[in-house]
Formats: C-alpha cells, sequence, structure tokens
C-alpha cells in the first residue's frame, strides 16, 4: 500500500463502468508464464501496441522512413498490414525470417531484442518474460494478421481520473483499460506508452507507475492503438489550499473559473494593477497602440467605478481595433502577398483581403460568417458570366474611383494562394487556422501525440479535391478571347503582366483566373465521392452543390470541439501570453486545457453570443484575472499557466514600430498619424508597409506557415541594436520630433535687452511627465523625476537633454514589454 | 548487417576522438591502420576546417551557359555570344569576360550540373539558401543562421552580417539567429555606415555614455524581478551587448572599408558588389562568423548578353576575384568556406528578347575555402546544358550538405522546430566527397 501513502485519489468514474464486469486481465498477467493456454494475440489489440510499447517503430528505431539493420516497421504503428508483412517476410542477414514458426523461441524477433550484445538497439525485453511469450504465442498459433475490418477503439478508461499530491516523491498506480466497440473491454496497462508533460511536477514509468516530484499542475497522459487519454496531476503550491485561500472576490464567470484552480493549487493570485497599467496594457493588446499622454491623464483623473469597463468598450470601437485585428486575422488565415495567385496584382490583392477581413471587424461580422466568407469563397457571384466577373475583378484595381472589394460577400483569394493548391495543403491550412490542429504528423504517418490517422487525413481532404483556382472549362472561350483582344496572347509572363497592369488601371476590363467549384464525381468511384469530418461522420459529396459546405456546417455546429475553442483560446493567449490551451495552435488530446471549465465557459459563451467576437473581447479583458499586476508572490512566482498574475510579453513587431514612432512624434504629426492606421505597422498589409527591416528584427509573420510561432516574441540581440542605435530610432528621437518640440518650451525667448527668464520647475517637470506618459504611459515617480530633472540641468542643452531622456526611456525594459 | 556498427560515422567527418575510437575496434570495425591508407587515397576526409564563412548570393538567378558552363559546341540558339577562355588551371574554361577569375580558378571549385525542379524566384531562393525544398508547414533556416548558431561568434562583434541583406531566413530556428543587415552596400571611396552598429557623427561615445547612464537610473522598476523572469533578464543581456558592439573599436573597424590601403580596395573594381566583397572579407578577418552578400540583377529575361557583358561579369570578376585572392594573401581562405550560388540557372534556348528564362534543371555553383579542394570541375550539364550530363546531378541538399561538412556540421543533426518535430539540418543530402578530396 506503499504506492497510495498520502496521495489522495480521485476516482471519478462513471458509475456504469464499475457496474460492468471486470475487464480481460492484462497480457503481462496471461503470459507470465510460458507454455500456458491462452488466448492467441491479437495483431492489432496487443503485437502493434507491444512493438509500440517497446519502442521498436520509433523513429529512430524501425519506424525510420528507412528502417534500421534492415528491417522497417510502419512509424509509431500507422500501418499494420506493413507491419504484418515486415514481421512475417523480412530477411535477417542470414538469410532467415525473423520469425521461427519451428522454434519459436529461437526467431531472430526474440533473439535481437532479447541480447543487447548483437541488437544496436539494447535489450528491449528479457528472454522469458510475458513479451518473450506474448510473442512465441503468437508465433506458435499461427502468426494471425490484423483485422479486416479493423477493431475500433471506443474509449481508453484511465483510472484514477485525476491525482492530487500532498507531497514529493509519493506514488500512485495508473490502471488503463481499452474499451472496443463490439463491447469487449481489457486491461491494456502493460501495453501503453506513458508520458509526463512536466518533469518538473511528476515522473511516469513505463509501467505507468507515477511518482509526484514538485509542487504544481500538469497531466500524465496515456496512449495505446488510437487512444490518448490524459490525467490531470496537481500538487499545491502552498498550504492556502481549499479553505485556507485567502478571500478574493470572483467578479467575473472567468474569476471565478481561475480562483476555482487557484484554490486548489494554493496559488494567490496579484492584486488587481493601478489604472496607467491596465489603460496601457488594454490599449496595447487590444488596439496595438500606446495610449497618448492625454489619453492617460484623462484615465487617471476619471473617478468613475466602471471607468475601465467603459475603456473597454471604447476601445473595441477605435478603427485600431480592427486595423489591428485584421493583421492577426491575416496572420491566421495566410496572407501573404507572394503567395497570391495573380501574379500581375499581388499586392492589390493582399491589400483586398487584409480590407475585406478588417470590413468584417469594423462591422463585428459573427466569426462565422466571416469564416464561411473565406471557406465557401467563390470567384463569380451567383448568375455573374465570365466577361461581368473580369470587369468586377478590374474595377477593384483601377485607379480612377476603384470599386470597394471589402463589399463583396465573399473573399476568394484565401483559395488562389500558391500554397493552397493542393487538398493536403487546404487541409494543414484550414486545420491550422480554424481548428486549433497540427495534423500534418498525419498525412505521412499516425500522429504520435493524437488520435490522427493517415486515414483520418486522407478522408479529411476529400471536401477540399473540388475547389479550383484557375480557367473553367466553360469559361475557357471568354477567357481566350479576353486575352486575344487585349493582345496578351503568346506573350511572355513579365510583360504580359505589365501590360495587364497598365490596362487593368487604365478601367480595361483584363482577364482574371477564377476560383471556381466542381461537384464531387457521381457514380463508380464511391470511395471519391465520400469524405469523413475529422473525428465526425462520413458525408456523401454527391449530395452537395459545395463539398466544402458540409465543413463549414460542422464549424457552426454546438457540438464541434475545436472551432469556437481555437479562437477562444487563442484570443486568450492573446491577452495572457499563454493559452489555456498552450502553444494555442496545437489543440491535441496529449495536450490538455490548463483550465478546461474555462475554456469550456468561453467558448459556449462564444457560441451563444452568435459567434461574436467582441463578447470574447469583453469576457477576457473584463475579468480581474486580465486585470493583474505582474508583481509576484511567494506562490505564484513560478506559476506560468494559471492566470494568477499578469506575464511581461514583448511588444509585437508591428506595435513596437509603431511605439517608437507614436512616442517620439511632433504633436502635429501624431495627429495625423493616429488618424489613419493603414499608415501604420498595424494597419499594413504586407510586410513591406513598414520598415521592412524592423520587421524582420521584431519577428512579425511572413505568413509562409502554419504555425502560430511564425510570430516571434523572443528578445534577442538586434532589438536592442535596434532601438539602442538604428537609424530609424535615432532620426525619429533628433529629427523635429517632440524633443524638439517639448524643447522650446523649456527654452523662453529671449527678449530684447533682457536675461531669458528661468523656466519655472512645473514647466520642467510637466515635459518630463509627458515623456513619461508618452513612452511608458504613467508619470515618473518622485525619484526617476529627480534623476530626469538632474539630467536635464547637466546636459550641455536642453534639446541635448530631452533627446536622451527620450532615447533612455525608449530603451527602458518598460517600454517595449508589455505588462 | 544486424550488428551495431560503430563506425558507420567513418564516412562522416571524423574528428580526433572518433579517430581513437576506431583504433579500438577490433574485428568488424575499421582497424586505424586501414583507416589510415582510405584517408591517404583521398578517400575519407575530416571536414569541420572552416571557421567562418561566406554566401555570395547571385540574385535572380545566374545563366550557367555565359558564366562557368559554356557550351562552346551547342548550337547557335544555346551557344550565345561569348567565348571560353583557359583559365590557371589546365582544362577549366570560363567565360572570356571573366578574366580575373579565370586567373585564379586554382582557388575555387565550380559544381556543374547542379539540379532541381522549382523554377519560381521564391522556391529556388528557399531552396538554395537552405538545402531543403520549401515545405508549406515549415520554414528552415539559411546558411548564416545554422553556422553561427554551431559556431557561436565574439561578444562584441555581430555573428552573422548581411550586405545589404540577405534572402535567408532564421526559419525554426527563431530571430536571435537572423542577420544584421546593414541596410546598404557600400560605396567606393565613401565613408560606410552600417545601420545600428556605426555611431553617427552626433552620437559620440560620451553621448552613448551619458544616455546609458541615465538610462540605468530610470530602468528599475521590475526591481528584483528583472532577474527571475526570462523575457526581462534577456533584455537586459542583449541590451548590454549590444552597447558592447556599438562602442566596440573592433567592431567599428571591421566596418570600415576605408581602412583598406587602396591598392587592396581598387582590386576589388568601384562598385558596390566589390566593396561589398571587401567588407565580407575585412568582417571575416575580423571575426565575424558569417557573412552574406546579396548582389542581384541576374534574372536575365531580355538582353541578357549586353548586361552580362557590360555589368554583371565585369563586376561578378573583380569582385570574386579579389574576395578569393584577398583570403588567400591574407591566410584566410583554409578556414573560410565560400559559397557562391543562385537559385536556378537559365534556360539553354536564347528567347526572342534576346534573353534567357528560369531553368533549375541545370545551373553552377562554385564553392571554394575552408578545406575545399580548388582548381576543379565536378559534375557536368549535357550538350546543351539542359539537363546534369548524368543521373540526376547535385541537388541543392548535396551542396548543402557540403557547405556544412566543411564546418565540420553534421546536416544529419537534427533540431526540434516550435512543435517538437525534429528536423534534420538538411533532409535529404550527401556530401559531395570530392570536393574534400
Amino acid at each position: 500500500m506503499k504506492t497510495f501513502l498520502g496521495a489522495l485519489i480521485l476516482c471519478v468514474l462513471p458509475a456504469a463502468t464499475l457496474l460492468a464486469d471486470e475487464p480481460e486481465r492484462p497480457a503481462s498477467e496471461r503470459f507470465a508464464a510460458a507454455g500456458h493456454d491462452a488466448a492467441t494475440p491479437d495483431f492489432q489489440k496487443h503485437m502493434v501496441p507491444l512493438l509500440s510499447r517497446l519502442g521498436c517503430n520509433g523513429r529512430a528505431c524501425h519506424g525510420s522512413f528507412q528502417g534500421r539493420g534492415g528491417f522497417r516497421l510502419s512509424l509509431f504503428g500507422y500501418d499494420p498490414a506493413m507491419d504484418y508483412e515486415a514481421l512475417t517476410k523480412s530477411q535477417t542477414s542470414s538469410g532467415g525470417t525473423l520469425v521461427d514458426a519451428d522454434e519459436p523461441d529461437s526467431s531472430a524477433m526474440i533473439e535481437f531484442p532479447t541480447d543487447g550484445d548483437i541488437h544496436e538497439g539494447g535489450q528491449r525485453f528479457a528472454r522469458d518474460s510475458w513479451q518473450h511469450h506474448l510473442i512465441t504465442t503468437w508465433i506458435r498459433n499461427g502468426m494471425p494478421g490484423p483485422a479486416e475490418p479493423p477493431h475500433v477503439l471506443e474509449q481508453l478508461e484511465v483510472t484514477p481520473a485525476e491525482l492530487v499530491f500532498a507531497a514529493p516523491r509519493q506514488t500512485a498506480q495508473l490502471r488503463v483499460v481499452a474499451r472496443w466497440a463490439d463491447g469487449s473491454r481489457e486491461d491494456v496497462t502493460c501495453l501503453c506508452r506513458f508520458q509526463t508533460n512536466n518533469e518538473a511536477v511528476v515522473e511516469i514509468d513505463e509501467s505507468g507507475h507515477v511518482t509526484s516530484l514538485g509542487p504544481g499542475d500538469t497531466h500524465v497522459v496515456a496512449f495505446y492503438e488510437n487512444g490518448v487519454t490524459a490525467v490531470p496531476v496537481l500538487m499545491p503550491v502552498s498550504d492556502q489550499v481549499g479553505e485556507k485561500f485567502p478571500a478574493v472576490a470572483a467578479r467575473t464567470e472567468v474569476d471565478r473559473l481561475v480562483l476555482d484552480k487557484l484554490r486548489k493549487l494554493g496559488t494567490v493570485p496579484a492584486e488587481v494593477c493601478g489604472d496607467a497599467e491596465f489603460l496601457r496594457r488594454v490599449s496595447l493588446d487590444m488596439i496595438g497602440t500606446l495610449p497618448a499622454a492625454a489619453e492617460v491623464e484623462a484615465f487617471l483623473a476619471d473617478t468613475s467605478p466602471d471607468k475601465r469597463q467603459r475603456k473597454i468598450d471604447e476601445l473595441l470601437g477605435r478603427p485600431e481595433y480592427a486595423a489591428w485585428w485584421a493583421t492577426r486575422f491575416c496572420d491566421l488565415t495566410g496572407n501573404n502577398p507572394q503567395q497570391m495567385g495573380e501574379a500581375a496584382f499581388r499586392t492589390e490583392q493582399s491589400q483586398q483581403w487584409y480590407n475585406w477581413i478588417r470590413r468584417r471587424l469594423e462591422e463585428n461580422a459573427p466569426y462565422d460568417q466571416m469564416v464561411a466568407g473565406l471557406l465557401l469563397a467563390r470567384g463569380r457571384q451567383e448568375g455573374q458570366d465570365y466577361h461581368a466577373y473580369a470587369e468586377e475583378m478590374t474595377s477593384y484595381v483601377r485607379k480612377e474611383d476603384p470599386a470597394d472589394f471589402a463589399e463583396r460577400l465573399d473573399m476568394p483569394h484565401y483559395w488562389s494562394r500558391n500554397s493552397f493548391r493542393t487538398p493536403e495543403d487546404r487541409v494543414l491550412g484550414i486545420s491550422y487556422a480554424f481548428l486549433g490542429l497540427r495534423i500534418q504528423c498525419a498525412q505521412c504517418h499516425k500522429h504520435p501525440f493524437d488520435r490522427w490517422t493517415q486515414d483520418d487525413f486522407r478522408q479529411f481532404t476529400g471536401f477540399f479535391r473540388n475547389a479550383t483556382y484557375g480557367v473553367s472549362r466553360e469559361a475557357r472561350d471568354d477567357y481566350d478571347k479576353l486575352m486575344e483582344e487585349l493582345g496578351l496572347k503568346g506573350i511572355d509572363g513579365g510583360q504580359q503582366r505589365r501590360m495587364m497592369v497598365q490596362m487593368a488601371r487604365d478601367g480595361k476590363p483584363v482577364p482574371f483566373r477564377e476560383l471556381f467549384v466542381t461537384p464531387a464525381p457521381a457514380g463508380r468511384n464511391a470511395r471519391a465521392a465520400t469524405a469523413r469530418l475529422l473525428g465526425a461522420e462520413t458525408i456523401d459529396l454527391r449530395k452537395c452543390d459545395d463539398p466544402r459546405q458540409p465543413v463549414m456546417d460542422w464549424l457552426r455546429r454546438p457540438d464541434n470541439p475545436f472551432f469556437a475553442r481555437a479562437i477562444a483560446n487563442r484570443l486568450w493567449a492573446h491577452y495572457f501570453g499563454v493559452g489555456i490551451i498552450d502553444p494555442p495552435d496545437d489543440l491535441n488530446l496529449a495536450n490538455p486545457p490548463s483550465n478546461r471549465e474555462l475554456l469550456d465557459h468561453l467558448a459556449a459563451g462564444f457560441i451563444q453570443s452568435g459567434f461574436d467576437l467582441k463578447w470574447l473581447h469583453r469576457e477576457i479583458t473584463g475579468s480581474d484575472a486580465y486585470q493583474r499586476g505582474w508583481q509576484p508572490n511567494e506562490t505564484n512566482l513560478l506559476d506560468r499557466r494559471n492566470f494568477s498574475r499578469a506575464l511581461p510579453r514583448r511588444l509585437p513587431a508591428e506595435v513596437a514600430y509603431d511605439a517608437v514612432i507614436q512616442a517620439t512624434a511632433s504633436d502635429d504629426k501624431l495627429a495625423k498619424w493616429a488618424a489613419d492606421p493603414g499608415q501604420r505597422a498595424i494597419g499594413h498589409a504586407s510586410l513591406a508597409g513598414a520598415s521592412r527591416y524592423a520587421m524582420q528584427v521584431f519577428g512579425k509573420p511572413e505568413r509562409t506557415t502554419t504555425c502560430d510561432c511564425e510570430r516571434s516574441s523572443e528578445p534577442t540581440l538586434l532589438q536592442s541594436v535596434y532601438l539602442l542605435n538604428d537609424q530609424d530610432t535615432l532620426n525619429l528621437i533628433s529629427s523635429g520630433g517632440w524633443a524638439t518640440e517639448a524643447a522650446r518650451r523649456l527654452t523662453p525667448a529671449a527678449r530684447k535687452g533682457r536675461e531669458p527668464a528661468e523656466v519655472p520647475d512645473e514647466t520642467t517637470n510637466a515635459v518630463i511627465r509627458e515623456a513619461y506618459l508618452r513612452t511608458i504611459s504613467r508619470p515618473p515617480a518622485d525619484e526617476e523625476l529627480a534623476a530626469c530633472r538632474g539630467h536635464l540641468a547637466a546636459a550641455a542643452t536642453v534639446q541635448d537633454g530631452l533627446r536622451d531622456l527620450l532615447w533612455a526611456l525608449l530603451n527602458t525594459k518598460e517600454f517595449v514589454v508589455n505588462h | 548487417m544486424w550488428r551495431a556498427t560503430a563506425t558507420r560515422k567513418c564516412s562522416d567527418g571524423l574528428t580526433r576522438r572518433d579517430l581513437l575510437k576506431v583504433g579500438g575496434i577490433g574485428v568488424g570495425g575499421l582497424s586505424l591502420a586501414g583507416y589510415l591508407r582510405l584517408a591517404e587515397a583521398g578517400q575519407l576526409r575530416p571536414g569541420g576546417q572552416a571557421r567562418s564563412g561566406i554566401l555570395i548570393y547571385l540574385n535572380g538567378g545566374p545563366t550557367h551557359l555565359d558564366t562557368f558552363d559554356l557550351k562552346p559546341d551547342a548550337p547557335s540558339e544555346v551557344r550565345g555570344e561569348f567565348n571560353p577562355i583557359d583559365t590557371n588551371v589546365p582544362g577549366v574554361r570560363i567565360c572570356e569576360h571573366l578574366p580575373k577569375l579565370a586567373a585564379c580558378a586554382d582557388k575555387y571549385t565550380i559544381l556543374r550540373g547542379v539540379s532541381h525542379a522549382l523554377a519560381a524566384h521564391e522556391f529556388g531562393r528557399a531552396y538554395l539558401t537552405t538545402g531543403n525544398a520549401p515545405l508549406a508547414s515549415l520554414r528552415f533556416p539559411g546558411y548564416g543562421s545554422v553556422i553561427s548558431k554551431e559556431l557561436p561568434g565574439e561578444p562584441d562583434l555581430p555573428a552573422y552580417v548581411a550586405v545589404p541583406r540577405t534572402p535567408e531566413v532564421s526559419g525554426y530556428l527563431g530571430v536571435q539567429y537572423t542577420a544584421l543587415s546593414t541596410g546598404a552596400a557600400p560605396r567606393p571611396n565613401q565613408p560606410f555606415s552600417v545601420r545600428g552598429i556605426s555611431l553617427r557623427q552626433d552620437v559620440t561615445t560620451e553621448v552613448v555614455n551619458r544616455r546609458q547612464s541615465l538610462l540605468g537610473q530610470l530602468d528599475g522598476s521590475f526591481g528584483e524581478y528583472a532577474r527571475q523572469d526570462d523575457l526581462l533578464s534577456g533584455l537586459d543581456r542583449f541590451s548590454a551587448k549590444a552597447l558592447e558592439i556599438i562602442t566596440s573599436p573592433r567592431s567599428r573597424r571591421a566596418f570600415d572599408i576605408s581602412q583598406e590601403p587602396s591598392e587592396v580596395a581598387a582590386r576589388f573594381g568601384e562598385h558596390a558588389f566589390g566593396q561589398s566583397c571587401l567588407l565580407a572579407t575585412r568582417l571575416i578577418e575580423s571575426g565575424v562568423r558569417f557573412v552574406t552578400v546579396d548582389y542581384g540583377g541576374w534574372d536575365t529575361h531580355r538582353d541578357n548578353f549586353g548586361i552580362l557583358k557590360t555589368t554583371k561579369l565585369p563586376e561578378l570578376d573583380s569582385g570574386l576575384a579579389g574576395l578569393f585572392t584577398t583570403l588567400a594573401e591574407r591566410g584566410l581562405l583554409e578556414e573560410t568556406a565560400v559559397m557562391v550560388c543562385g537559385e536556378f540557372g537559365r534556360t539553354p534556348k536564347i528567347n526572342a528578347n534576346a534573353g534567357r528564362d528560369h531553368w533549375p534543371r541545370a545551373m553552377f555553383v562554385l564553392l571554394a575555402g575552408g578545406g575545399i579542394a580548388g582548381g576543379r570541375v565536378l559534375g557536368a550539364s549535357s550538350e546543351k546544358g539542359e539537363t546534369p550530363a548524368e543521373g540526376d546531378g547535385y541537388s541543392p541538399d548535396d551542396v548543402a550538405a557540403s557547405f556544412y561538412h566543411a564546418f565540420g556540421i553534421d546536416h544529419t543533426h537534427e533540431y526540434h522546430e516550435a512543435t517538437g518535430r525534429p528536423i534534420m539540418i538538411v533532409r535529404h543530402g550527401e556530401v559531395i566527397r570530392e570536393l574534400f578530396a
């Protein structure tokens, strides 16, 4: 009973499971002795999981695509038929087979893995162990192959369902039961692979034996066949748990759910932050913009209790909100001008894409509608003929009075990209952007950490085979005719593009390719006529006008486990620097949310609100959880996943770049600049608009890959160089900006025949205060004010002193960090 | 074949320690004597001689047929206007408009028949600067990023500099391995300032020190916590290093090409490319780990011969020859590996505009220094320069694997990208052994 010593085990098993028959005993018991009469091992249920468990089919071993030592298995067991072939047909170097049906104990399949001297992979199991007996029993009983059709694993039940430890070095044993579709159940603990998601909190050995190591919370995960089950593990960080947890009011439902978890952990949250800190944080996060100095003053002076909520509402109505979030949604959807299908109009089409999303955000169109506008887009509107289409597309790029692309109901450029042409690329992009799934593993082999198989991947591609960007058969004649009329036929690419651009600028309709959808093939090929939603039902595509429609319908369903969660989690990660599921684009069974109830609440509320993005923004930023200070206490210093305090985050590339401009600009310039977010880095459609170099140094994503990690938030040497000494920064500080303007206020005009008057202290203090408000959005503390006054007094000229001051403030950590 | 083969590393960059291991292996392994015999015969040769590197990137895709892979016997619509000339290496012939490079052909090796299938600039660039065909789901890091990661640089110098910029990206290695881009190319006889590094006239070291002391007084608001948080402590660390570089006389000297004797500067040619090569040489001499020079203008869809003859080839000739000979004179070529390439070759058939279009099926790459034997031609293209003469020729993957080999970097080494997926530095290449023989 040492196993359960001191550990509080919560057994949350469904009642039905407890009442069910005892499952089949584990293979480790049934095959413990040689020569017993246990039933023949099943290839799918026992042999392949055993090979996985032993590591045989891992990437460094026989699962490598080159195999190892002349013997290759499918990676992580994705292809049982291939593995069966490999085991029964592979030749050893001496010309024999891996299995010896006459003398199973002498099979190479036993000899090698039990002998570390001859097996490069070392000893994997001992002679006369249950593993040995399982394999020889399988050989002796005729080596039955994989079942056809395959067994279907319904659920992987793990007990206990949650582990709470009180101290390090406490232990517990997991038990894993597989439940198959035919109702049979088997204890498969000995055939599982296990992993811990945090080695500092808990370790788990290959038999499912768990040992607590330190305070914190994480999961241990059991893998068997296609099943993945994660078990939460927790060890409080202090004794302030449950009743002893200090009284912290839960102002919102989000707060209640966050505090529920913190109470279990004994993690005491930080105090709610001050007004200046809140304003800076929410402005940078929500609209990608520093608050103006006057805005800070006004906010600090406001005494009404609901001023934070009103500020959130105000920011959500600002044009910078739509500008900044359009940039973020362009990241997500991959708006990369280099990839745009119409080479002659790359920049224009990328801008159109951006504008289209920005308009949706300005109008706060429901998120599902915005996504439908991308996913179900077609080139031509209902009933539009090709010529009218060419006219329409030209009208967006003509020089005089161009039409507004954002007025279009849908946004076909999403599908025109060169990187989005194959069904496989489309599955990767769509899964990433709208489901938060990294499914690329399953393109070639079974996903090592999730349930997805190659078949799931292939089946999902079926929905995306029928949308084509090109010239449809029915429009071919019109297209060719137009090419001919315009004299574009037979001209080489570069020249043709230049001519097209010129004609289109002049308003002459030029031929554009179009996104069109063909119906799914009817009749003979039944497999091509169906497709399967990820983890959901198979659809007969012949019944759909647009094979993409069932995917959109599925995304919108309240029971879709990914769509609402993915975006809710991404917004949360944006505001907290860490997702409830983290990384935020990796929703997989082995990477569960740190607070499931919280994510469920956000997803359900979002669906209930009619996919209202602003509801999500309000729900998240309106909580005390978002508004806490960064100052750590003893219990939350190490917390990075339970939202007990604010985590300092480096400003995103565009925000940092704009912030330097805003902080240093003269009042006049600031007014002009602030009026049009389209002129700012946060509102540029591409890298090209802002300083390309700065964008690269600070890591604006190029949108070439499907990973949230493409946007960098790391500090680097070149970022420091940029802020300390780059021409961009130095020019802004020195030439005609705020420093020059403010210097005038501190240099009283010399009147004729009189000594210049002394500058009153209040004026100097006000200028220093303004420098602070412009950069780090708070008034200076007394000692800071004194230091600045001292520096100004010692400077050769007022202007020099003020430039130094701006330079120093821009280079504080407080400036480049959102905290 | 089931036996563990402890000697399998022999074919791939033996270190001294490996060598001793070889000696200790008995039956079944390779004996020390056997190894030495093979090594002498040139079959095995360790890489790892290069300590620094230069990539000269010929942006746009330089024609192979009019530079280093001429086809004097091909029909006129392929042959073009230029004739081959002899070089200082018997049997090696290059274009008549590259006389200075012909005079130092013993310094570099020409790879012909390098071949791939990506005819768009963007994809070709991504391929040739990484050795990995581009993938939608992953951005591979370029040479400078990998090499400056594997061989960290000096504290008061940037490790990786691009003149004036580079098509390489740091990809999944993260922005910390991005090049410092000078933003502009140096011009002959003009002071050159490097963005971020050079101090402007109005910002003297004194000014920086004065500002730094004020910063020290104002940057305390995170207090103790600044040391406990990864981001905040990282900002402090990088800021200190940046100030060191900016105020270091060494880094300023490295970028100051005006300190070169005028006869040396003249040798590189009075144009931006030549002066960029001079800067690259100086930077390497000062201890910068990797320099990329991006040299565009090779996308000769029209007037191929006019452009090449009047500007591109004379510039390339003096800049590159200056680089090779100066590195060699200063004893730097032995430990500096140099690669010269673009994204593809150009169409054998001359088009209606007297131009050549994109042609990835056959291209050239130059490699030099860092243990790579010079004065050779490896590989060949077919009679009309359309394909490799034999088989698949060399792939960009092989070129990359070989380049890394020169630095002692095992191209099969695995990094982990953000999702934890293991990725080899070069996924499919083989080291071209002949380069090191």
